[in-house]
């Protein structure tokens, strides 16, 4: 039985594995190279199925934040947000810090954290004041 | 090409049921028959949707319902496009029968869910519909333990709200407006007044966003009858659906790229189906627009054009949207206080539409309406659909 259902697609299992390693990385075409998150098999700019994989940056701008009183796997209240990566896109992820914290805008760094089912995600924390 | 009408309408309480889903369709696919003054012989197309997103796993619902009706028809199909379903099967079934490949059709929905929100004493028990609510997100969502999109519907609401400096005040006061005009509805799911002071005083589920401001994954079912000029010849009571039109945005959920509070795809329905139609925004008497959270709701107003981006919620403040206002939006309560069964909603909003433009709204008719829209959409208004009803010959 698959334990991790919502694991799914094979750029899916590997971007996870990375991150168990702490390597924060998506997909870069080998024809066109333009860089995906999330990650990919095909690329959708020039449809090649040749890709690499690169470090995505380690810091970006969180666009909105909020908190999940319901889930599975996760702590509850978990807070969640939204995070631009430049040149990349949003990435929604989990935040290390308490909502009240938090503002629109503030520069926020990656770090992984581990679900209660032992898969390693990324989350992002402002600096530490 | 020719025009197609909604000449039959009929819905259940909206609520909580206990009946089989299959029983509540059938009883509904009956009244809007007799509404239309049809005969299940001459049901020409037959579509639906399942009966829920995580409990009931049946499919092949309209050849059941054919069978179950003695339906011999020319088109047949259950969709199953979130939200937006029994939007879409009314386009196809427009577009078959203004092609004149059919000559009516029947769309149907009935749903009977089983949602976390009902089971919440006994999750672990429950951990297939728990499953099956986070299978909905693609793996980058998913792994942080969603059984809901309300933390996307949060995030919006937050960007937006600090963008144009909307005060909490104004978006609960969203959500008992609906209340207002669900009270005026006697088959809606919320019978009590709701003050502003009663949304503010409830808890946050995902913040900005309070508990009275989500709308509820209730049961309930609709059905409507589609039909061609042919059978609405001499229907004083036949609707007319004068345009149409589906957009999508490249997305699942939250968007990896551009602004999450914003939706591009709701804007360029409503431009289609306005120009196919031959009205203009200020045209239209009273609208039905999916808001799933009262944060959404004048997003959604802002969207399809009525006001300028950020302003309106002091247009609903101000009362330009209910009884008396320039345009009437969601008289029906909306998906707040109607209630909001997912697969069954675009068709409770058509419903409204065609009660509206045929006078018989009661205590909540918009005198003398004569132009109308519903606006419908899926996942986190990733698609949108928009419909303009008239009475046109």
């Amino acid at each position: 039985m698959d334990t991790k259902p919502y694991i799914q697609d094979r750029a899916a299992r590997e971007f996870f594995s990375l991150l168990e390693r702490g390597e924060f990385r998506t997909t870069r075409c080998r024809s066109c190279g333009e860089a995906h998150y999330p990650p990919r098999v095909v690329c959708p700019a020039c449809l090649g199925e040749e890709m690499e994989w690169v470090d995505l940056p380690r810091e970006g701008t969180l666009l909105a934040f909020t908190q999940q009183r319901d889930a599975v796997r996760c702590r509850r209240p978990e807070v969640l947000g939204l995070v631009e990566l430049e040149g990349i896109g949003n990435v929604f992820t989990r935040i290390d810090a308490p909502l009240e914290e938090l503002r629109i805008g503030m520069r926020v760094a990656f770090s992984t954290w581990t679900s209660s089912d032992g898969v390693a995600l990324h989350q992002f924390r402002p600096p530490r004041a | 090409m020719g025009e197609a009408y909604i000449a039959g309408v009929a819905m259940t309480d909206i609520g909580w049921h206990e009946d089989d889903p299959h029983d509540m369709g059938a009883r509904v696919c009956a009244e809007a028959l007799r509404d239309a003054g049809l005969l299940p012989a001459q049901v020409d197309g037959l579509i639906s949707t399942p009966h829920g997103y995580m409990a009931d796993t049946r499919k092949m619902i309209a050849q059941r319902m054919a069978d179950y009706l003695g339906i011999t028809c020319g088109l047949m199909l259950d969709v199953d496009s979130g939200g937006n379903s029994t939007s879409v099967a009314v386009h196809i079934a427009r577009d078959r029968i203004r092609e004149g490949k059919i000559s009516s059709c029947l769309v149907f929905a009935a749903q009977r869910e089983a949602p976390p929100n009902r089971i919440k004493e006994d999750i672990v028990g429950h951990f297939h519909l728990i499953k099956a609510a986070n299978s909905l997100y693609d793996s980058y969502q998913a792994a942080y333990g969603l059984i809901s999109p309300l933390p996307f519907y949060a995030m919006a609401v937050q960007r937006y709200m600090n963008l144009h400096s909307i005060p909490p005040e104004d978006i609960a006061g969203v959500a008992a407006l609906l209340r207002a005009h669900a009270l005026k509805h006697p088959q809606a799911a919320y019978k009590e007044p709701l003050t502003v002071e009663e949304v503010l005083a409830s808890s946050f589920v995902s913040p900005p966003i309070r508990r009275l401001e989500c709308s509820e994954m209730h049961d309930g079912a609709a059905a409507v009858v589609m039909v061609g000029e042919e059978l609405a010849r001499g229907n004083p009571r036949a609707v007319r659906i004068a345009g149409m039109a589906e957009a999508h945005d490249p997305t699942s959920f939250a968007p990896y790229r551009g602004e999450i509070s914003r939706f591009p795809c709701v804007g360029r329905a409503a431009r289609a189906a306005l120009e196919e139609s031959g009205y203009a925004l200020t045209d239209i008497d009273v609208a039905e627009v999916y808001g799933a959270f009262a944060g959404m709701e004048p997003m959604m107003y802002e969207e399809l054009g009525f006001f300028a981006p950020g302003k309106a919620p002091e247009a609903v403040r101000e009362g330009r949207t209910t009884h008396g206002g320039e345009v009437l939006l969601n008289p029906s309560g909306g998906r707040l206080s109607l209630g909001h069964p997912a697969y069954v909603t675009p068709l409770l909003e058509f419903i409204e539409i065609v009660r509206q433009l045929r006078g018989e709204a009661g205590g909540r008719q918009r005198p003398g309406a004569a132009v109308g829209l519903v606006h419908t959409e899926q996942g986190f208004i990733n698609g949108s659909i928009v419909a303009v009803l008239d009475k046109g010959r």
